[in-house]
């Protein structure tokens, strides 16, 4: 009896296995289909990977289901992790010659990645497969290095000071002017502190976190200053002179203790003092409200401007975000750009992702998104529209290194916060390493 | 193969002299021998010789995994000596490494030793005790230890009620180490079980002698169970002392891969990590990875070189 039973199961796996080896075959051997997009492909299987939490890997599912329903044909087998991992695991990839043939790429790492042809150049494949009409051309060239266009960005970022109304209200203090200076700001975080209000937590109500510790912040600075952050020639436009001043700017907060204090930030991650409810104001992404609203639990969270240069304006920038590569090693170039250019210009991803990526470049996908009053993508686009006027300055592009010299300087601001090291050694040790990191 | 073909094709022929069969079958074992070894062999040197002699090479490049390595010589060590995050990576192993394995032996001895007086439940309080060092090493347990250490976590609960307020540990630069010293110390299980097994190999006539003699439990302790066990003891602290220096899991968890806070958490095998998988450095990593073997080396050959003024091995003369 067991005998035979397992006769009759391999019999029936060899079957199966014959079956699916004819099935393979007969699609290899089929003519190759004439799709929706006008793509010369057969049944093929490509990969496609991205950083990001659960909530972006539903919407990347639902709108991989509906490139699915026009391109029956590319199966898309996907793969996500979170920022940091994502990074080690392209490069050993990298290493390998062996990249996804689509993937999420950032202006942090795009360099290496582009210095050494690991990325491919999409050029062929623009005004064919993949549709720029109606997107930004702004954004498009900064997806293109070295004359190869290598990625293209699905949205733009701008700085903004987030600020949580209700808690402002209890600590009796206003939200900064328009107009505010870095100065003012300094004042504002320091007036919320020093009003020892509590959460009702127990947890004391802080201004906010002390923003010099971070990089981006420190470019967005320079930039007001009238400096080029990063030359061409990939070497760097300020000086540890300016670093030093940047950094002092918060100087007397973290003297008095008035900003949100380190020990308790590293315990609260991947949340922060602002979405704790346990600080009042944050600089940060514009595209960082949607997270802000779900984990503080608080609608009413608001967005303004960056502080005001030393010459009055505020010199923002849009910051090009999400952008899509796909490996040089890629065997299906075709599908792969027919899913790079679905996922940057169809109307309903737009309406899927809405402003949780940033506000979309692609037109189309702008006017898809289904903008209710007051919600969170309606505030994004707002914002955005609201301060293009302010938005005057190129976006700094990122030197090779990148992303080691900004964590660098993040994890010397945690040795600053614990006042491990002075200002000086911070910026000696960061141009120490920027130098090994650059070259 | 061919060989067993040849004997058994000619079947006809006269049975050959056995010490040609002998030789015959040895040769044939050997080689089902190294057949049979043959998926370890593999792994071996595709997995682990051959990783290990590429990383050698790329200890004297710069390689950044996008582009092919080129040679730089001694660069990455020179480097090395002029980095303040290794020094400190180097400093915060040591620490753990000198308070946490110490501790961990004397609460593996000391429990061993109860529980070899004991005789009810031994069998269930060896499995207990041996828990925590099956799951210790686990992600999990890094994120437990975690919520356990944080602000308003168990540990500064009970703090608390005891009227003192530490704080969450994790954020304190200071007490980020002892956190760690006690994860270590709570898998003090996989010596005990060792000293448990020691214990019961020290001849029971000789604490009778003792006894006899007016010995007390102390100098029992220090003149008979010491010595009998110093070939135990050896043992173990050697395996935790390699075992603590290579600490990475927990650490890479607890401080969510960076080494914070304040570089308080930078262990080795972590900045060796951060170097190599975060920063792209990977010429520098495995120039790390080299002196880290280079140590552990010496470390070892120290234990076996001293072992002959502080082990007892019995049936000596000494």
């Amino acid at each position: 009896m067991k005998r035979h039973t397992l006769k009759v199961i391999g019999i029936a796996a060899a079957a199966a296995l014959a079956l699916t080896a004819c099935s393979g075959g007969g699609g290899s051997t089929s003519n190759p289909k004439k799709t929706a997009g006008g793509v010369e492909t057969g049944p093929v299987t490509i990969t496609m990977t991205w950083w990001g939490n659960d909530d972006r890997a539903s919407r990347y599912k639902q709108a991989i289901a509906l490139f699915n329903k026009k391109y029956p044909d590319i199966t898309v087998q996907i793969s996500f992790a979170d920022f940091s991992t994502y990074w080690s695991t392209r490069a050993t990839e990298a290493a390998g010659r062996a990249l996804p043939d689509v993937m999420q790429t950032d202006m942090a790492y795009l360099r290496e990645y582009s210095s050494n042809g690991h990325l491919l150049d999409m050029t062929p494949y623009i005004g064919s497969t993949i549709d720029l009409s109606g997107f930004d051309q702004s954004l498009v060239k900064a997806g293109n290095l070295d004359g190869k266009q290598i990625a293209i960005p699905t949205s733009t970022n701008t700085l903004a000071l987030f600020y949580n109304p209700d808690l402002l209200k209890q600590v009796g203090v206003d939200p900064p002017a328009k107009d505010y200076t870095w100065a003012d700001f300094n004042t504002f975080l320091a007036k919320v502190s020093d009003a020892g209000q509590k959460t009702a937590g127990g947890q004391q109500i802080y201004g906010g976190t002390d923003y010099a510790t971070t990089f981006w912040f420190f470019l967005q600075w320079l930039v007001q200053e009238g400096k080029t952050p990063f030359k061409d020639d990939g070497s760097l436009g300020f000086k540890e002179q300016d670093m030093k001043d940047f950094l002092s700017l918060t100087a007397d907060l973290r003297k008095a203790k008035q900003d949100y204090p380190f020990a308790r930030t590293t315990q609260v991650l991947p949340k922060t003092g602002f979405s704790m409810n346990e600080a009042t104001a944050e600089i940060s992404w514009d595209n960082f409200l949607a997270a802000y609203v779900s984990e503080s639990g608080n609608p009413n969270i608001a967005m303004m401007p960056v502080p005001t240069g030393k010459d009055g304006k505020k010199s923002m920038f849009f910051k090009p975000s999400m952008l899509l590569s796909a490996g040089a090693n890629t065997k299906h170039p075709q599908a792969a750009a027919a899913l790079i250019n679905f996922l940057l210009t169809e109307p309903e991803v737009g309406k899927i992702f809405g402003t949780s990526k940033g506000v979309p470049g692609a037109q189309a996908q702008r006017d898809a998104m289904q903008l209710k009053p007051g919600s969170v993508d309606a505030s994004v686009v707002a914002y955005e529209k609201a301060v293009k006027d302010q938005v005057t300055a190129q976006v700094p592009i990122p030197v090779k290194g990148f992303g080691s010299i900004e964590a660098d300087y993040k994890r010397l601001g945690e040795d600053l916060s614990y006042g491990k090291i002075t200002i000086d050694a911070f910026v000696k040790e960061w141009f120490a390493g920027a130098a090994i990191s650059t070259q | 193969m061919t060989l067993i073909a040849k004997t058994t094709g000619t079947g006809g022929r006269a049975i050959p002299p056995p010490s040609a069969t002998r030789r015959r079958r040895r040769a044939a074992e050997t080689r089902a021998g190294y057949a049979f070894l043959s998926p370890w062999l593999l792994g071996f040197f595709l997995l682990t010789a051959g990783p290990m002699l590429a990383s050698l090479y790329l200890a004297f490049t710069k390689y950044n995994l996008f582009a092919d390595p080129t040679w730089v010589g001694l660069g990455n060590f020179q480097l090395l000596l002029q980095d303040p995050r290794f020094l400190q990576s180097a400093k915060v192993t040591a620490t753990y490494v000198l308070l946490g394995t110490p501790i961990k032996l004397i609460a593996a001895l000391a429990v061993a030793m109860l529980l070899n007086n004991t005789h009810r439940g031994k069998g269930a309080y060896r499995s207990v005790f041996y828990a925590p060092s099956l799951i210790g090493a686990s992600i999990s347990i890094a994120i437990v230890w975690k919520a356990m250490f944080i602000d308003a976590g168990i540990v500064d609960q009970v703090g608390q009620f005891f009227g003192m307020s530490p704080g969450g540990w994790v954020g304190n630069p200071n007490m980020t180490m002892p956190m760690f010293i006690l994860l270590t110390v709570w898998q003090f299980g996989a010596p005990m079980v060792i000293f448990l097994a020691g214990l019961k190999q020290v001849p029971a006539e000789l604490y009778e002698a003792a006894s006899v003699d007016g010995a007390g439990p102390i100098r029992k302790f220090l003149r008979i169970t010491l010595p009998m066990l110093s070939p135990v003891l050896c043992f173990n602290l050697l395996l935790e002392t390699i075992h603590a220096v290579q600490i990475f899991a927990s650490a890479f968890i607890i401080s969510g891969g960076t080494g914070g806070p304040a570089g308080s958490t930078l262990f080795y095998t972590l900045y060796l990590y951060m170097r190599g998988f975060v920063d792209f450095r990977m010429g520098y990593a495995s120039a790390m990875a080299w002196v880290l073997v280079v140590v552990v080396g010496i470390i070892t050959l120290l234990f076996f070189r001293s072992s002959k003024f502080w082990v007892h091995y019995s049936g000596e003369a000494k």
